[in-house]
């Protein structure tokens, strides 16, 4: 597979805050590739870069062999964007919303009634052409934020967090269009915090933290690598740390105390549930490891702010 | 100054908005300079008696026609483009597609003028009713094109204040503190030849007032050799503002 779009040193600076670090990156035709990341890690900004719309302070960005600038209008042409934030147009119907889209592209009016139709079909919202976007549902305007982001058929999607605020109904069907493109050969760049968003979609991520890479890799790999195949969470006070990791010593790869919580991490889950039960414990329980556990492994668990 | 074609693009998307909006706008951009018009016309006009051989409110309606349309422009790029850029977003979804930050504003510059064009044909249309009518159709023709570089003038202006808006209530100082004292200083109501000289020329600096010069001659056809001073001023002046706000905003909206 070919490297569509490559980053090195990529820094963006607003004023004296640097938001992107000077991370390198490559991002192969086809896959889907995810930032991870708490609020304000530079993701966002990474991918407004990408897409054109902020400038790079330092650093390269090449995308399908651009230069990537906010004048490159030819990226820009190619590119469709499903942003973070809603930003419908709210005199304008459902249809009108992408009837103008469309001119921006220089699509031409039968063409674009063509491409209109098809969309509103895939993303289910042919009943409501005629509505207004303050009568659609935030699931309906995410839903159109993803047809409109189609209009010009992109060879590059760039979703911004694409399920923010969604009910796991809407969230799903928003998982199954995107992965339904992924097939179709488009590329899928995708920033998220939900990290069951990341392990569902991307086969390659980052991990993003204040500006840096803090880890890449494929999701199930990252897990196994930094955190095993399975957790425990035990729920007990700190002074039974010692016995506790005394008991399990052997069955795990690592522990973590958090607030009122100790954590073992395993590599093979067996032993370990194993000791567990031998241990009886009123408040253990034992689950697969998640992208979840890594994130927080590396970011740390205590709160962003 | 990255413009191309796409500018009409933004018009159209502007246009298909307009739709909605098209009654209360026609009432709105008319009743102040219809306000105006029958005041001062009909009530000062009778105590002022003839003005240069003719009723006052000739004298009234070439001026009151470039300051509707000043005031048109100027509105749509101060409170449309700040709802659309601040509120509703629509800037940044547009420069993620092909449209670049300059076609957006200069898209939104031409939707001025065709707003200003719209109140200053309405206007005109009032004032032919009222019995006031350009001297020929080649300056009715005349006084849209004027119309054109009015709006020009006055949305690129708006756009430069704009730009530098944190919010609504900041284009109060323009509005109140600029554009409505200007209509006194600008020869829109009475000439200026009886103020005194510091504030002739400053009434001269004044966008607004070579183009109620330009409105008032070819409103009567009778042209003098200083207009085309005037127009020089007009074009020197909106250019600069052009190339001002569409830079401002082009700082304000990609970071």
């Amino acid at each position: 597979m070919q490297t569509i779009i490559v980053a090195e040193g990529l820094t963006k600076k607003y004023g004296k805050f640097t938001a992107v670090d000077r991370i390198s990156f490559g991002i192969r035709e086809g896959e889907c590739f995810g930032f991870l990341g708490p609020n304000g890690a530079g993701k966002t900004s990474t991918v407004r870069m990408i897409h054109c719309v902020s400038p790079v302070s330092s650093g390269t960005l090449v995308v399908n062999g651009m230069a990537a600038h906010i004048d490159n209008r030819l990226i820009k042409k190619t590119t469709g964007v499903i942003p973070q934030e809603i930003n419908l147009d709210n005199d304008l119907t459902v249809h009108e919303n992408l009837m103008v889209f469309a001119r921006f592209f220089d699509i031409p009016g039968g063409e674009a009634k063509v491409r209109i139709a098809e969309l509103l079909k895939f993303v289910e919202l042919e009943a409501k052409q005629n509505s207004k976007i303050d009568q659609l549902s935030t699931g309906m305007k995410r839903r159109l934020l993803i047809a409109r982001a189609l209009i010009n058929r992109p060879k590059l999607i760039i979703a911004d967090e694409p399920t923010t605020g969604l009910d796991p109904q809407a969230r799903h069907l928003i998982w199954q269009r995107l992965r339904q493109l992924k097939n179709e050969g488009v590329t899928l760049i995708l920033t998220t915090q939900y990290m069951e968003e990341a392990q569902q979609l991307c086969d390659r991520i980052v991990i993003m933290y204040q500006g840096k890479i803090l880890k890449e890799g494929i999701p199930s790999r990252l897990i196994e690598d930094e955190i095993g195949r399975e957790v425990a969470e035990i729920r007990i006070s700190s002074d039974q740390d010692e016995r506790l990791i005394a008991e399990l010593s052997g069955t795990t790869c690592g522990h973590e105390r958090v607030g009122d919580t100790l954590f073992f991490y395993s590599r093979d889950g067996q032993n370990m549930r194993h000791k567990l039960n031998e241990l009886d414990l009123p408040n253990a329980m034992h689950r697969p490891a998640s992208l979840e556990d890594v994130f927080l492994k590396l970011t740390g668990r205590s709160l962003i702010e | 100054m990255n413009l191309s074609y796409r500018i009409y693009y933004v018009f159209f998307r502007n246009l298909m908005s307009y739709k909605r909006f098209i009654v209360p706008t026609f009432i709105a951009s008319l009743v102040q300079p219809l306000f105006y018009l029958i005041t001062f016309g009909i009530g000062m006009g009778s105590y002022v008696g003839l003005f240069g051989g003719k009723p006052y409110l000739n004298f009234l309606v070439p001026g009151v026609l470039v300051s509707a349309v000043s005031l048109s422009s100027s509105f749509e790029c101060l409170y449309g483009t700040f709802v659309k850029m601040v509120h509703e977003k629509l800037y940044d979804s547009l420069i993620a597609t092909p449209v670049s930050a300059e076609d957006a504003v200069a898209g939104d510059i031409a939707w001025a003028v065709f707003r200003g064009i719209v109140s200053g044909t309405l206007m005109m249309t009032v004032a032919m009713f009222m019995g006031v009518f350009p001297v020929s159709l080649v300056s009715v023709l005349l006084l849209i094109l004027l119309m054109v570089f009015v709006g020009i003038l006055f949305g690129s202006l708006a756009m430069i204040v704009t730009s530098i808006a944190p919010n609504f209530d900041f284009f109060s100082y323009y509005t109140e503190l600029i554009l409505t004292p200007m209509l006194f200083f600008s020869g829109v109501f009475f000439p200026l030849d009886k103020f005194p000289p510091w504030m002739k020329t400053f009434a001269k600096f004044l966008p607004l007032t070579p183009a109620v010069a330009i409105s008032r001659a070819v409103f009567s056809g009778v042209y003098s050799r200083g207009l085309i001073f005037d127009f020089l001023f007009i074009f020197m002046l909106e250019a600069a503002a052009f190339y001002t706000g569409v830079k401002l905003m082009k700082k304000r909206l990609i970071k």
